[in-house]
């Protein structure tokens, strides 16, 4: 927790620095970054959202993590998932748009994240290079589905119709400004399910001893390909339902520049919350305060990179002090 | 178009036959190009390019001391570089940049650029396999730990490596710049990651690369010629821009030829 701790206050001061060159008093800043993020109901609300998408591709980062596999694809998994659930909410809705757009998504993102699964468990070629180029092709394959076969003709830009408001997923708790939906508490529930999977049932102890040590786990009769291919596959799944979610509860349709990069954040994310599923929900809302509090720094003429900057930062740092490879002995 | 990305991958070259896994070519390339705006407007072209190879080494030479000294994951490494440059940029540049400067930047002949572009993977491929320095490279970047015990510092030498490899993505992200003469945000829009993809499909051999990244010049040439013309016009121009992405993925599954990927990438 101190090291959390610590890392919260580098990032901090590193704000404060960039306040001094961008002419903004660092403490009132600092009050602005906080005040923007959690200082009213409305804010608190921005916050959560902000949160809610990170905490389900937080997941799916942390679980190919915990099986040693670096998803680097979860933001092309993501919009792929987004791209499939509004195809379906579009034609379906009500109750059985939600479920088969949520299955639709989690079925478009294992099967984008799955190539890059295979050729790592049977081919032995780098996760990190094959996801980063599915993400590429993703971007450039949903342009496409916008440009002309989902785009909606009654719209100049590039975007879907909206989905219907009986396909929307509920609010939990509506008291407006402050309104809590139904995708953050989804977000909480999958954290929760992978900490217990990964701790309670057999395959998530194979797929964890398949991180730790893929040679050991192949000598105690663990099938490491299927338990790579399977992380890989449900890590794309969980991808998937985070863009699915994200259409269903928040954004009511798929546009061009639909993710923010939530799925390099997620990294972010799954890195600083360290061996436990758990720490994503903290790593989660430390980001979502970030972007929220990012954009009210903004408004105050702080120009938005700086956050970027600071989430880079605290990658390195958090990285420094938790994922340190072990140096063999030569 | 071929050019930057030859620099670039140039510039992955050096750095992944040492065995430094280099996802960072992108932040390099960017943070280079921001800084090839922002001093060689008010300060010149040559000082710009200064001001890009020195960004781009700095940003290196932290991925060095991440992952050689503090044993950070190259890719958590590279990803984090990618994001502090991506951030880095677009705040300097929303800082210091001239919004309203007239004439765009001051530009370098890009003959410059292309004639290094076209000689030094001859060079690199002159300097692996001749040379001794170069020969301890391939073998840092083969296995680390038989080369420690051939007295050989895997630390040094990728050192010097990160440093060239600096030096490429720096000459990479002013010659993006000195094309158009403008820079803007997230100017390299993912060339990094196509410079890298070059490269493993080139098996991590540099004329190969070479050959490569200007084939996909010669490719994104021919489809803006082509774009509007009617012909081929059944192909989305998505497909075309996807296509250097989808031979990598088919090159990874080992479908061309056989895997040349350093047996050392990524060891500490």
């Amino acid at each position: 927790m101190w090291r959390l701790a610590a890392l919260l206050t580098g990032g901090l001061a590193m704000l404060a620095g960039a306040m001094l060159i961008s002419d903004v008093g660092p403490l009132h800043a600092l009050r602005t970054l906080f005040e923007g993020s959690l200082g009213s109901p409305g804010a608190v609300a921005g916050t959560l959202r902000e949160t809610s998408p990170l905490l389900l591709a937080g997941v799916a980062v942390f679980l190919a993590l915990r099986a040693g596999l670096y998803n680097i694809g979860v933001e092309g998994q993501l919009i792929v998932g987004a791209a499939a659930a509004t195809a379906i909410a579009l034609q379906v809705s009500g109750p059985a748009g939600i479920l088969l757009a949520s299955l639709g998504g989690m079925a478009a993102g294992a099967l984008w994240a799955f190539p890059a699964g295979w050729i790592k468990a049977y081919r032995n070629g780098h996760e990190v290079i094959t996801t980063i180029m599915l993400n590429n092709i993703a971007i450039y394959f949903t342009g496409w589905l916008l440009s002309s076969p989902m785009k909606d003709p009654d719209q100049q830009s590039p975007t879907t119709g909206t989905i219907d408001a009986a396909s929307r997923l509920p609010h939990v708790f509506s008291n407006p400004p402050l309104i809590i939906s139904s995708g953050l508490v989804l977000g909480i529930a999958a954290v929760i399910l992978l900490a217990l999977w990964l701790k309670k049932t057999v395959a998530g102890y194979e797929l964890e001893a398949v991180g730790a040590n893929p040679v050991a786990a192949k000598y105690a009769g663990i099938n490491a390909r299927k338990s790579t291919l399977l992380a890989m596959a449900s890590s794309g799944a969980i991808a998937g339902l985070a863009g699915a979610v994200q259409v269903l509860a928040y954004e009511g349709r798929f546009y061009t520049g639909f993710s923010p990069g939530y799925g390099f954040d997620a990294l972010g994310v799954a890195i600083l919350a360290g061996s436990n599923a758990l720490g994503v929900i903290p790593a989660g809302l430390l980001f979502g305060i970030l972007a929220k509090g990012g954009t009210a720094l903004q408004i105050e003429g702080v120009p938005k990179g700086i956050t970027t900057v600071v989430l880079g930062f605290l990658i390195l740092f958090a990285a420094a002090v938790r994922y340190r490879q072990v140096k063999a002995v030569a | 178009m071929g050019a930057p990305l030859a620099l670039a991958a140039m510039g992955g070259y050096t750095s992944e036959r040492s065995g430094v896994i280099n996802i960072g070519l992108e932040g390099m390339m960017l943070i280079a190009a921001c800084m090839t705006a922002v001093v060689g407007v008010p300060y010149g072209a040559v000082a710009g390019l200064a001001a890009a190879i020195a960004s781009a080494i700095a940003l290196s030479t932290l991925h060095w001391l991440m992952t050689q000294k503090f044993s950070v994951n190259h890719v958590i490494s590279g990803m984090g570089i990618n994001a502090l440059a991506a951030g880095g940029s677009s705040f300097v540049f929303a800082i210091y940049g001239d919004p309203k400067h007239e004439g765009g930047v001051p530009q370098l002949s890009v003959w410059i650029f292309f004639v290094i572009a076209v000689i030094s993977p001859a060079l690199l491929w002159l300097y692996a396999g001749r040379t001794r320095g170069g020969l301890r490279l391939v073998a840092v970047g083969a296995d680390p730990d038989k080369s420690r015990l051939m007295g050989l510092q895997p630390l040094q030498i990728r050192f010097v490596a990160l440093v060239a490899t600096g030096l490429f993505c720096g000459l990479a992200g002013a010659l993006l710049v000195s094309y158009v003469g403008v820079y803007t945000n997230n100017i390299t829009a993912g060339k990094g990651y196509v410079a890298l993809a070059a490269l493993v499909v080139s098996g991590w051999r540099p004329i190969p690369a070479l050959a490569v990244c200007l084939a996909l010049g010669f490719f994104t040439s021919l489809q803006y010629r082509f774009q509007g013309t009617g012909f081929l016009h059944w192909i989305p121009s998505q497909a075309w821009q996807s296509l250097p992405y989808l031979l990598t993925i088919i090159a990874l599954a080992g479908f061309l030829g056989k895997n040349r990927t350093p047996a050392g990438l990524g060891k500490p």
